[in-house]
């Protein structure tokens, strides 16, 4: 069996496509895309949070000091504007920003009603909505003034005009820890990448190992060799299990070093509450995708075994993707917990393992009878594999 | 020696195709209900030093009958002795005596010629002194030291095939099995294929040379066995098989066992 485990292997490493699929993409590729466009995506924001805008008053003297409130503001700049058509102005780009006070409105101060202004701008995208926030946010700036301006005039202390703006204000005390706070949102994610990886890391290797062989004409002659066709199959099955489990933490250990690389060695922004997983739940996370890859290694490795061509194990593998997925998307759900019935559900119950160990919250129970019911749903599937490989009309399926 | 008695091999349809066979009716006789008859009654023998000829037109049951004789396919009724051993009660012993070799059977791509014949060598159990002498010997006798170190994708159709044969005798086998092992092959590579089979004939090997040539078959074979509709039509010489019809030559024979019907469908 060893012997066919190390041909495998060795013919799995030298090939490109899986290599590429594998490891080069998942550890390389992916990492300096998901970086790349996350640094772009920054410098992009930050880009749009320092850029000049040129802002345009209309009957600006009507709300005394508003205007004043941008010109003392870095990187806005006061322009005038020649015409009234506002649209061709914008459009145009002579100004950014149009700040219309209409004809016969008062100061809020001194008024007893709501006061509209209107603001004129062209905001199609994310860009555009951080220029308005930070026009929008001068703007309650100086609504912040003229409450409290307003308030004097009634007599009222800042106190009452808290209590008029907002009656009942919540101070939070949560006692969550980030870890938790963090986890409940990194959790399923860091759960649907794990499994995301374990399935596309056995995809490849089962296509080759399976189906790949039947159409060289290979399968056949292994078949007429003293090796027993368990011994065989067990081989394939180890193949695409270190395969899948490989290319899993390759690509968590790419991730963390990439992290490191684009970071400068500095802190891991949100990645924080990582630091705060211990060892042994690291450990489990790995334990539990050993029952979870053999799971997908058996399902895929049969299929592929079962198909008559690589177009038709291919057609296969999609629907397997989505069902492997399906159970992920579920433990997504909110309000689903790993308990007893649902620690029984194959992947979700992983998934929502995982995400109780990010955050920290795991019933180490649960996991115990997670483990119990997944490895015998893998076991079972690795018979079915097993047995499934010694079937004539499956091996000789035309 | 091989002796095969009264062998049958039956295949289930599967569910598509019995609904479609369920209101047709059947023009093949091996269609059976539910089931198809791809072998019904082969027997044939094939002594020590003697090359055996199995014929048959496409769809006979010939590469069925190999199947089984290899131990990929388990038959359905009647015996395959090798030696006195039962085929299908020895497995292991057949198969540490059988070389296999198709039109179809590939190597692993990826894989050095040497790597591809060791690692054949080693699923038969060869040490590591017993290997190397053996390919030594092999890709002498086949000139393949030249690319033994290519990986077989870089390979031309005729250093495959010939790397092929290396793959299937490399545990020195006692029967060899070609199953149309010419298919598909330029002049060159099926002369590879079929002097190495002639240079077999003065051991004590038994070859089983299925084939649809029937000049290689004139210029190899000790015996004939030709199978149609899964049943043994002919089984004896070469010679006896010409003598059948008045030309004396193989083709003619050929035409006049094979089923009728078949031929004009």
């Amino acid at each position: 069996m060893w012997l066919v485990y190390k041909k495998e292997l060795l013919e799995i490493l030298r090939d490109k496509k899986t290599l590429i699929f594998s490891i080069l993409l998942p550890t390389i590729i992916f990492p300096v895309l998901f970086f790349g466009i996350g640094k772009f995506t920054q410098s992009k924001t930050e880009e749009a949070e320092t850029k000049e805008l040129k802002v345009a008053f209309v009957n600006a003297s009507a709300f005394e000091g508003l205007s004043t409130l941008f010109t003392a503001e870095k990187h806005f700049k006061k322009v005038t504007i020649e015409s009234d058509d506002y649209k061709a102005e914008i459009l145009e780009d002579n100004v950014d920003f149009i700040i219309e006070i209409p004809e016969g409105t008062s100061l809020p101060s001194n008024s007893r009603k709501q006061e509209v202004i209107n603001l004129y701008y062209k905001g199609s995208s994310k860009l555009d909505n951080i220029s308005s926030k930070r026009v929008k946010d001068i703007i309650e700036a100086y609504n912040n003034t003229e409450r409290l301006a307003l308030g004097a005039r009634f007599n009222l202390s800042t106190d009452n005009i808290k209590a008029f703006n907002k009656p009942i204000a919540v101070e939070n005390q949560n006692f969550a820890s980030e870890r938790e706070r963090m986890g409940e949102f990194a959790g399923p994610l860091i759960a649907y990448i794990l499994i995301a990886l374990a399935v596309s890391g056995a995809m490849y290797p089962a296509l080759e190992l399976g189906v790949g062989e039947k159409e060289r004409g290979t399968l056949e002659t292994l078949l007429l060799t003293p090796m027993t066709k368990g011994k065989i199959v067990m081989a394939k099955f180890g193949v695409i299990f270190t395969a899948s489990f490989f290319t899993v933490i390759v690509t968590l250990l790419s991730y963390f070093i990439w992290t490191y690389i684009f970071t400068m060695g500095g802190k891991m922004g949100g990645l924080d509450f990582l630091s705060n997983i211990s060892g042994l739940d690291l450990l489990l996370v790995a334990v539990l995708l050993v029952p979870l890859t053999s799971i997908f290694a058996s399902i895929m490795l049969s299929a592929s075994i079962y198909a008559k061509n690589m177009k038709e194990a291919q057609a296969y593998m999609s629907p397997i993707f989505m069902l492997g997925f399906m159970p992920v998307i579920v433990a997504f759900v909110p309000g689903m917990e790993l308990d007893v019935k649902t620690a029984m559900i194959p992947i979700t119950n992983v998934a929502l393992a995982m995400k109780d160990l990010v955050k920290g919250t795991v019933d180490y129970t649960m996991i115990m009878v997670l483990l119990g019911s997944t490895v015998v749903i893998a076991g079972a599937l690795l018979y079915f594999t097993t047995q499934f490989f010694k079937k004539e009309k499956v091996l000789f399926r035309s | 020696m091989i002796e095969i008695k009264g062998l049958a091999k039956s295949f289930a349809y599967d569910k598509k195709e019995a609904k479609k066979k369920k209101n047709k009716v059947a023009t093949d006789p091996r269609e059976g209900d539910g089931v198809f008859h791809a072998v019904r009654d082969v027997s044939f023998s094939c002594d020590k030093g003697k090359v055996l000829g199995l014929l048959g037109p496409n769809g006979a049951g010939k590469t069925t009958t190999l199947r089984m004789l290899s131990t990929a396919l388990e038959p359905t009724q009647g015996e395959i002795l090798i030696n006195g051993h039962d085929v299908t009660k020895e497995p292991r012993y057949a198969q540490k005596l059988i070389g296999f070799l198709s039109g179809k059977t590939g190597l692993y791509h990826r894989l050095t010629v040497r790597e591809n014949v060791e690692y054949f060598g080693r699923m038969h159990g060869l040490s590591k002194q017993v290997m190397d002498e053996r390919i030594d010997k092999i890709f002498s006798m086949l000139d393949m030291h030249t690319f033994a170190g290519k990986r077989a994708d870089d390979l031309s159709t005729g250093m495959m095939q010939r790397a092929s044969i290396a793959r299937a005798v490399i545990h020195d086998p006692k029967v060899l099995v070609f199953d149309e092992p010419t298919t598909g092959l330029d002049v060159i590579s099926a002369k590879t294929v079929l002097d190495f089979i002639e240079s077999y004939k003065e051991t004590e090997m038994s070859v089983i040379f299925s084939t649809h040539h029937l000049h290689e078959v004139e210029r190899l074979c000790d015996d004939v066995c030709l199978i149609d509709l899964g049943e043994t039509k002919f089984f004896g010489s070469t010679q006896e098989f010409a003598a059948q019809t008045a030309s004396g030559n193989l083709y003619d024979a050929f035409l006049n066992n094979v089923n009728k019907k078949e031929e004009v469908a």
